[in-house]
């Protein structure tokens, strides 16, 4: 299908050049490198895809890091998606209702009180018992990541009476004790030092 | 045998929408069968380019059997919001025979 | 202490919140490895492509369906594709334009379900054009715009066929028949949309010059 400002005035087309420009191929290669016409559309075309370079690397610079919190946020969604875990039931009013919330959905929240502590980051995170039996006995396993210096026995003392309100609060779970383990102390790099020229002799 | 009620069912899933998201402390309202584990629905949902519905309604010997998931924002507790919405379903149902089920799938502290 | 630690003296800020996805240690692993891993169920080596990934599925979906929010949307939606069908990957090697070509068809999708609730020109309308302009001329755009929104300015004006052909293969360097396969088109119609889309583009940008 031709259109309007497809043909050349050698009578080959644009839409030619475009393949290519994609593909390498060229169904008449010995025009191709005589004609001025083909040149002058090639070099357009090479002109265009430079700026689509451009604007793909404006692009992808804009959209961030995949580290950012957008990212952070659709990866934090897709484990609540696929990894919902068990179903913790909740008290209905109704005896025809049941309610329920997931074991995702409090692994979640008890990494993000984790993680609110200045300096802790959650790893894994487990109840164990039987959750999905309303009044069975649970413990709380969760592994934290520490900045050293931070006092570590206050600090996970702190987080066990934060983590046994939130889970009072949020779910029905008969809480037995909430273990916390350190498994890794994260050191900061040393801020950045000029050399120290004074104090030498 | 559990049947799809058609046409009807579709303003009313809307409306108990509509109600649910009305629900102090609900944030948000998911698909109650998730993409994947609905295949008849998914293939649907591609051809016609539908929305696939949020409330769940089925209609099983006369009873009305309504599926929610849900997510709960603070400072509310979760199993609080869940009964709310579940009572807010039933309100909105006045006496007609339905069974609820409400799953919170994400709770934001 | 522990001797040698995957986060001890990496890029950790001095900021008083340690953000475990900082630094992580998958991150300096190759695509075909992480694929493997992800598709036997490692989701910290599936998270570790999403991460890699993210930001050119997020500029694409962005230039598909018009909107950041919507490309966020389609993202996510595409990772949790992917995911499923991880173990339909042939080739562990190309799971980038793979993730890149469920991102075009979801975003297609996506800008589907829109338009049920939406009469087209208010879709037209939601795209994050430049200007903000519906019908954006080059030249009364601002002085000293570049070159660069010269370009995105031209690319709202294309037909939706056109832009998806052309982003599909400026962007994700998709071959005729992967984007045949994605739009549900013929690769001869890639080729002529393709040709179109630069045709129309190059004569903007000359104009505008």
């Amino acid at each position: 299908m031709k259109t309007p400002g497809d043909a050349l005035e050698c009578g080959h087309s644009f839409a030619e050049l475009s393949a290519y420009l994609d593909t390498g191929e060229i169904a008449d290669p010995a025009h191709l490198d005589s004609c001025p016409e083909c040149q002058a559309g090639l070099a357009s075309l090479r002109r265009l895809s430079e700026l689509g370079n451009e604007l793909l690397t404006a692009d992808v610079a804009e959209a961030g890091s995949g580290g950012d919190d957008w990212m952070q946020t659709i990866l934090d969604n897709l484990r609540l998606e696929l990894r919902p875990g068990r179903s913790i039931p909740l008290r209905a009013e109704d005896p025809q209702d049941t309610l329920w919330e997931t074991e995702g959905s409090v692994s979640a929240l008890i990494r993000s009180v984790a993680d609110s502590f200045p300096g802790t980051a959650a790893g894994k995170c487990r109840l164990l018992g039987d959750i999905t039996e309303p009044g069975a006995g649970i413990t709380v396993d969760v592994e934290i990541a520490v900045v050293y210096g931070h006092a570590m026995e206050e600090r996970a003392a702190a987080l066990r009476n934060e983590l046994a309100k939130m889970l009072q609060v949020q779910t029905e779970l008969d809480i037995q004790a909430i273990n916390i383990t350190v498994t890794d102390v994260l050191e900061l790099p040393a801020p950045a030092m000029t050399p120290n020229t004074e104090d030498q002799p | 045998m559990t049947e799809h009620v058609e046409a009807k069912s579709a303003t009313l899933a809307d409306e108990l929408l509509g109600v649910v998201q009305a629900v102090e402390g609900v944030s948000a309202v998911y698909p109650a069968q998730p993409l994947w584990q609905s295949v008849a629905g998914a293939a649907v949902a591609a051809v016609t380019g539908e929305q696939l519905p949020l409330i769940n309604l089925t209609e099983q010997d006369g009873t009305l059997a309504i599926k929610a998931r849900i997510g709960v924002g603070s400072p509310l507790p979760a199993p609080k919001v869940a009964r709310e919405a579940a009572a807010a379903i039933r309100r909105h149902l006045g006496n007609v025979p339905a069974v609820v089920e409400v799953l919170v799938a994400k709770i934001e502290a | 202490m522990p001797d040698s630690h995957p986060w001890k003296g990496r890029n950790v800020t001095g900021s008083p919140a340690v953000s475990p996805t900082a630094q992580q240690p998958l991150d300096l692993v190759p695509d075909a490895l992480l694929a493997g891993r992800a598709a036997d169920g490692d989701t910290a080596a599936f998270e570790a492509l999403a991460r890699r990934h993210g930001p050119l599925m997020r500029a694409t979906a962005r230039r598909l369906t018009g909107t950041l929010a919507d490309a966020d949307d389609v993202v996510q939606e595409s990772l949790m594709q992917a995911w499923k069908q991880l173990d339909q990957l042939r080739d562990p090697a190309a799971v980038k334009s793979w993730l890149l070509r469920i991102v075009g068809t979801r975003s297609i999708d996506h800008l589907r379900k829109r338009r049920n609730h939406l009469a087209l020109d208010d879709l037209e309308n939601h795209v994050d054009a430049p200007s903000g302009q519906r019908t954006p001329d080059p030249e009364s755009t601002a002085v000293n715009a570049s070159r660069v929104d010269a370009l995105k300015s031209a690319l709202t004006l294309l037909p939706e066929e056109q832009r998806r052909c052309w982003v599909l293969k400026e962007f994700n360097d998709l071959s005729y028949e992967e984007i045949a396969l994605t739009l549900n088109i013929s690769p001869a119609s890639v080729r002529g949309r393709l040709a179109r889309a630069r045709i129309a583009l190059a004569r903007t940008m000359e104009e505008w010059r």
